[in-house]
């Protein structure tokens, strides 16, 4: 386990995992106050809530997918992952490593904004209570399955291709599953093109693990038989996502 | 590894390079455990030599083996330079060798708590050579390959090294590439890359004088 406490280390000293739990942990209580949700007090909570789900995204894309591709890129260009492999740390290993030191900072963010929400902007009937805990943990959930592999992608995009791609590439991917999804469904109802319909259905579904809308809208949590289905979905993205990773990883930058 | 002998060969005929041979053995080659220093001109292979050995490159012909822990310590190692030695340490070293290695610092006068980033390259050189060094398991065989460890590196840190080496000789085995700096620097074992063969040369009495002609 050297090489992920050296940069579990590594990322506790650059600090800016500070601001991370900030953005996640405080955000949320400002944000309503200075949005228009403070001239309804009955929009307060909700506000609340889609802040810290907000915030936990954009933190895990923005830093998290950062934080794994400049690890990624580190470990092939100092010399770190030859020195790793010659003693008899596979790549695989490697590569998981570093992942599961990323993933010690990056999967907390989406634990925290469920804390908040669960704490903060609970509703206060008892059933709608149970139902926004049940839909907070279930997004929780989602969003450790959604944010694991693409954390991996990045730490092997960047070992090969640097850490500009690295980030880039998932930050892309995440926030076209989240949004850009929904706005190729909106061309897809205007007019039908077989090639942006077969593109919408290999796509990443990202804004199914998305709480805010069902939140905002006190939808209810998702169906408790519909839910192992979703789970299943990123879970297959995570072995695609997984199985790539390790394709394109590599411990050595090209000489 | 269980084994208590570590060992090098290379074998007769084994090439290396990237795409075209660079160099190769023209006759077997068995290292034991000590140290032993490979020697050439510069681009004639030394690194691509110690790559080939440590696996991270393969030969064009021929096999070359390591019998033993292996590590390979690039020229070119670096970490992250926010860290100190010190964090490197505790992230990398048995708990056991932690203070060891602390006291080796603190007598070549490393500075543990000042950030990699800002360290000269002697004393980056020194962060690694500890770490490596301090890796090693002193119960079990080791071989330690050494990118040019000596550049940049102050005469007291490199005695001290040295020293630890010869007390830690019986079971590991180092191969150290260099370009010794002086010429009473003993080489008892040497190996050579002398324009595209590489060879081995033993003599307890040998020093730098004596080979670094046949290098030229």
């Amino acid at each position: 386990m050297r090489l992920f406490k050296l940069t579990l280390t590594t990322i506790f000293r650059q600090k800016s995992w500070t601001v991370g739990a900030l953005l996640v942990l405080v955000m949320p209580f400002i944000l309503p106050q200075i949005s228009v949700a403070s001239e309804n007090a009955g929009a307060t909570k909700p506000a609340l809530a889609q802040a810290a789900w907000s915030m936990a995204w954009l933190t895990a894309i923005f830093w998290g997918f950062f934080v794994a591709a400049r690890s990624g890129e580190h470990l092939s260009r100092s010399g770190l992952g030859e020195y790793f492999q010659t003693t008899g740390m596979s790549a695989t290993r490697q590569l998981a490593e570093i992942w599961a030191a990323v993933l010690v900072y990056v999967a907390p963010l989406g634990i925290a904004a469920a804390l908040v929400t669960i704490f903060a902007a609970s509703p206060a009937r008892p059933d709608e209570r149970s139902m926004w805990l049940a839909n907070n943990l279930q997004y929780a959930v989602l969003f450790v399955i959604v944010i694991s592999p693409l954390v991996a992608l990045a730490i092997a995009v960047a070992s090969r291709f640097g850490g500009i791609t690295g980030f880039l590439t998932t930050a892309g991917i995440c926030v076209y599953g989240l949004y850009g999804v929904g706005y190729m469904k909106m061309l897809l109802n205007i007019e039908q093109n077989s090639l942006l319909s077969w593109l919408w259905n290999i796509s990443p579904h990202y804004h199914f693990a998305d709480p805010t809308e069902r939140l905002r809208y006190k939808l209810g949590a998702i169906e408790w038989a519909e839910f192992p289905t979703l789970v299943a979905y990123f879970v297959g993205i995570l072995l695609l996502y997984s199985a790539l990773s390790r394709a394109i990883f590599r411990v050595k930058a090209a000489a | 590894m269980s084994t208590t002998t570590p060992q090098v060969k290379l074998s007769q005929g084994l090439a290396i390079g990237y795409t075209e041979p660079l160099a190769h053995a023209v006759e077997p080659i068995e290292l034991g455990h000590g140290t032993h220093f490979l020697l050439a001109r510069n681009g004639r292979g030394k690194t691509t030599l110690l790559r080939t050995i440590a696996r991270t490159l393969k030969a064009l012909e021929g096999k070359a083996s390591a019998r033993g822990n292996l590590q390979y310590v690039p020229e070119n190692l670096t970490f992250e330079p926010g860290l100190p030695p010190l964090a490197i340490f505790k992230a990398m070293l048995p708990k056991s060798r932690v203070t060891a290695a602390l006291e080796l610092a603190e007598r070549i006068e490393l500075d543990v708590n000042k950030p990699y980033g800002k360290l000269s390259t002697g004393n980056r050189r020194k962060t690694n050579l500890i770490l490596a060094e301090f890796s090693i398991d002193p119960g079990s065989a080791s071989v330690l390959l050494l990118d040019e460890p000596f550049s940049g590196l102050d005469a007291y840190a490199r005695e001290q090294f040295e020293q630890l080496w010869r007390d830690s000789s019986e079971q590991t085995l180092r191969l150290v590439s260099c370009h010794p700096d002086y010429d009473s620097m003993g080489l008892p074992s040497a190996v050579l890359i002398l324009g595209n063969t590489i060879e081995h040369v033993r003599d307890a009495d040998q020093t730098w004088s004596e080979i670094k002609g046949r290098l030229n």
